[in-house]
């Protein structure tokens, strides 16, 4: 028994120094557990047919047959694809031209587009990197003060973790409904919860709101008593938009992210569903962004398969087109028929906008690292996945369990415990490997423990995204001071970090206060 | 069909495979005797890198198949109130080949994360150490028990040409549940090119790897 204890917490710490190594994470968690497996099996305190297993894990349905994380791969191509599209450069133009004759102004425009591209492409790096280049030169010239600045950049690029459709809102509700069954079970008979992809997503929906709204009134505050730090724009050289500009560059994306998370909110879509619908809609506005004038036969095709999803929408309004009936009535039939040709419309323009993106080669590199990013997140998952089975072998989770429920402070010390450990790994470890690995082992105890799982997911996720903004090394200062001029100091990067962390701090304060915040808008979903 | 002659393919590719893991140890000799190893293991390391961009393409078409037919499960579920087991199983087929066929070549182009803190401070030879370390240490003995593990069940599967649960499912369940040797082999052949290449730079038979500042923009994906 004490061997076993002996050998889970050396797993845990070896493997913490290991990953400092800087091999791909994914293998080191995967390698040192099975080298302590191996050490367990030979000193007989570790069941080998366990560790046998692992073939039948990864081809079940917890990885390769994962119905909810196909959502994962479908979110990720929206998002490279979209980014590729231009459409944070776009927002970012758009927004900056509206906003930056008021004090202030750029400062809104970069949380509000750091809102948008968080619901539409999601990607906390690529999001940050693209407002450093594009809104930071222009923050300076206008003699924003640089802390200021960078902060706020930094923080709107962190919001697409918490803002869905998020792919670690995913993940996380693949991996929080999994403790929740497990804790269920402890718990005896009578208890279920259900914790889907959905739930989270309008769990999370309010407090990335809110979340919003405090960045946006702090950009106020400062530009009500400290108007030096953001000034308006002097002098205007540059043209004024075109309403094509807006209608377009801001429209469309907002119609596509109404379209996704309205109707994963609504119960329409399942998110995987709806990412499916994503990736196409995301393909077909970069057709048409980027599509030349001239090609005439591409852009109508493309703007067919838009008009084609309204077509297909409305037949399914007027008839009755289910196919399974025994008999079908003639206008049903000519319903069934329309919507087909609907249908084979809509496929043939997302093929025009991918021949459109390939053109501008576009396409493939979007794929590519759409696979390369898949790839990494599910060998993870798999890594982790050997980790988890070790970790348990040696009945780490139990001791986890003992841990957590003896900390003094009831519940709620087993819960700042759970979140300080995870604040703190969220510094050198990224969002999915804790979600694989920390999760599974903190968040049944606390369900035990009585706290509602959709919540502490919410938690949990407003947490890591604290965790990084936190300097010295926060992933989103990374990114920020990569692509950040030189002159630019770091301490300036980290001080205007902070406030923003004091704003987070808040955030998760009042989720926790007033779990409805949370736990509402699911509960009307449900 | 007969079952026996996949079978015996099988147990061919399992001797073969066990005669060639002696390549494996490559890398090491191209450290020992750097001068007559270092042909050989950069034409090796150039082969593997192209074969598994060969298999990048069927992950990235994986990717294009796995929208398509999603998208047309969902307008045959919404618009016609249709849905087939088989195609719902199509689109786990192409998701689970996306990342299986994938890994590799994530590999290949270093976008698996890494915990890159210290990194920049141990140094080129620091960096190609730890490299090699970690596939000998880490990711061979994971893809090998891989293998090894999964040899009984995978037989058994091919014995019976397992097909779906479902009535109306796929009938080849057996041919997924390959996939998880097939990506065990790409690991460990693509482990191999890089081994290769961090052998080649420490003994400077290859130029030295260019280190991006800024860390991976998949990060927090």
């Amino acid at each position: 028994m004490e061997l076993e204890l002996v050998l889970a917490v050396g797993m845990f710490l070896t493997a913490i120094v290991a990953l400092l190594g800087g091999f791909p994470v994914a293998l080191t968690l995967g390698g040192v557990a099975l080298l302590f497996a191996l050490i367990g099996i030979a000193l007989g305190a570790f069941p080998e047919p366990l560790l046998s297993t692992l073939p039948s894990r990864i081809q079940g349905g917890s990885i390769m047959q994962n119905e909810t994380l196909i959502a994962v791969p479908l979110f990720i191509m929206m998002g490279v694809i979209l980014e590729r599209s231009k459409v944070a450069e776009d927002l970012l133009h758009i927004a900056s031209r509206l906003l930056s004759k008021v004090r202030g102004g750029l400062g809104y425009a970069v949380v509000l587009v750091g809102a948008l591209l968080a619901a539409s492409t999601g990607i906390v790096g690529a999001t940050v990197i693209t407002m450093t280049l594009i809104a930071l030169p222009t923050m300076l010239k206008q003699k924003y003060d640089p802390r200021l600045a960078s902060g706020t950049i930094a923080a709107s690029g962190t919001l697409g973790q918490i803002i869905p459709p998020s792919i670690v809102l995913i993940l996380l509700a693949d991996a929080v409904s999994n403790a929740a069954s497990q804790a269920a079970s402890r718990m005896g008979s009578g208890v279920s919860f259900v914790v889907s992809v959905g739930d989270l997503f309008a769990g999370a929906l309010i407090p990335g709101i809110l979340l919003v709204c405090l960045y946006l009134a702090y950009i106020a505050f400062n530009a009500i008593f400290r108007p030096e730090a953001c000034p308006a724009a002097v002098e205007d050289d540059t043209e004024p938009l075109t309403t094509k500009e807006v209608v377009f560059g801001l429209g469309a994306p907002l119609a596509l992210i109404i379209a996704v998370l309205g109707s994963i909110l609504f119960g329409i879509a399942t998110p995987t569903e709806a990412a499916s619908i994503g990736a196409a809609g995301g393909i077909l506005l970069a057709g048409l962004r980027l599509s030349d004038a001239h090609e005439k036969l591409k852009n109508t095709l493309i703007i067919a398969a838009l008009l084609s999803i309204i077509a297909i929408i409305l037949l399914r309004q007027i008839f009755d087109l289910r196919v399974a009936v025994d008999t079908i009535a003639l206008a049903n039939g000519i319903g069934i028929a329309l919507t087909l040709i609907a249908s084979a419309i809509f496929l043939i323009g997302v093929y025009a906008g991918g021949f459109v993106l390939q053109a501008k080669e576009q396409l493939m590199p979007a794929l590519k690292s759409a696979v390369e990013i898949t790839a990494m997140v599910f060998l993870i998952l798999i890594g982790a996945s050997l980790f988890s089975l070790v970790f348990r072998g040696f009945g780490g989770d139990d001791l986890v369990h003992e841990l957590l429920s003896a900390t003094p402070g009831g519940k709620w010390g087993a819960l700042i415990i759970a979140m300080l450990v995870m604040f703190v790994l969220g510094f050198f470890l990224d969002f999915i490997e804790i979600v694989f690995v920390v999760v599974p082992l903190v968040t049944p105890p606390l369900i035990v423990a009585g706290f509602d799982p959709v919540w502490l997911a919410i938690l949990m996720a407003l947490n890591l995204q604290t965790s990084f903004l936190t300097p010295p090394f926060g992933f989103a200062l990374f990114y920020l001071r990569g692509a950040a001029p030189a002159d630019l100091k770091t301490l300036d990067i980290w001080k205007g970090a902070l406030p923003f962390i004091g704003l987070q701090i808040l955030m998760i304060a009042l989720v926790a206060a007033m779990p409805f915040l949370a736990t509402w808008l699911p509960s009307l979903t449900r | 069909m007969d079952a026996t002659l996949f079978l015996k393919i099988g147990g061919f590719l399992n001797h073969a495979g066990l005669i060639l893991s002696i390549v494996l140890l490559l890398p090491l000799l191209v450290l020992v005797f750097p001068k007559p190893m270092a042909g050989p293991g950069k034409r090796l390391s150039a082969l593997i890198d192209k074969l598994t961009g060969v298999v990048s393409g069927i992950a990235i078409f994986a990717a294009i198949f796995l929208v398509t037919i999603q998208l047309i499960v969902v307008i045959a579920s919404y618009a016609l109130g249709l849905s087939f087991t088989w195609m719902s199983e199509l689109v786990v087929y192409a998701f689970a080949s996306m990342f299986m066929l994938g890994a590799a070549v994530a590999l290949r182009n270093s976008a698996h994360v890494r915990v890159d803190i210290f990194r920049p401070r141990f140094g080129e030879d620091g960096r190609n150490w730890i490299e090699l370390v970690g596939i000998y240490l880490f990711l061979f003995p994971i893809m090998i028990r891989i293998l090894q593990t999964g040899e009984q069940g995978l037989a058994r599967s091919w014995q019976l040409f397992e097909g779906s649960r479902e009535s109306d499912g796929l009938p080849i369940l057996y041919v997924f549940k390959t996939l998880v040797p097939v990506f065990a082999v790409l690991m460990i052949t693509q482990g191999l090119s890089e081994a290769l290449k961090a052998a080649l730079r420490l003994t400077g038979q290859l130029p030295p790897a260019e280190v991006s500042e800024a860390p991976e923009a998949a990060h927090g994906a």
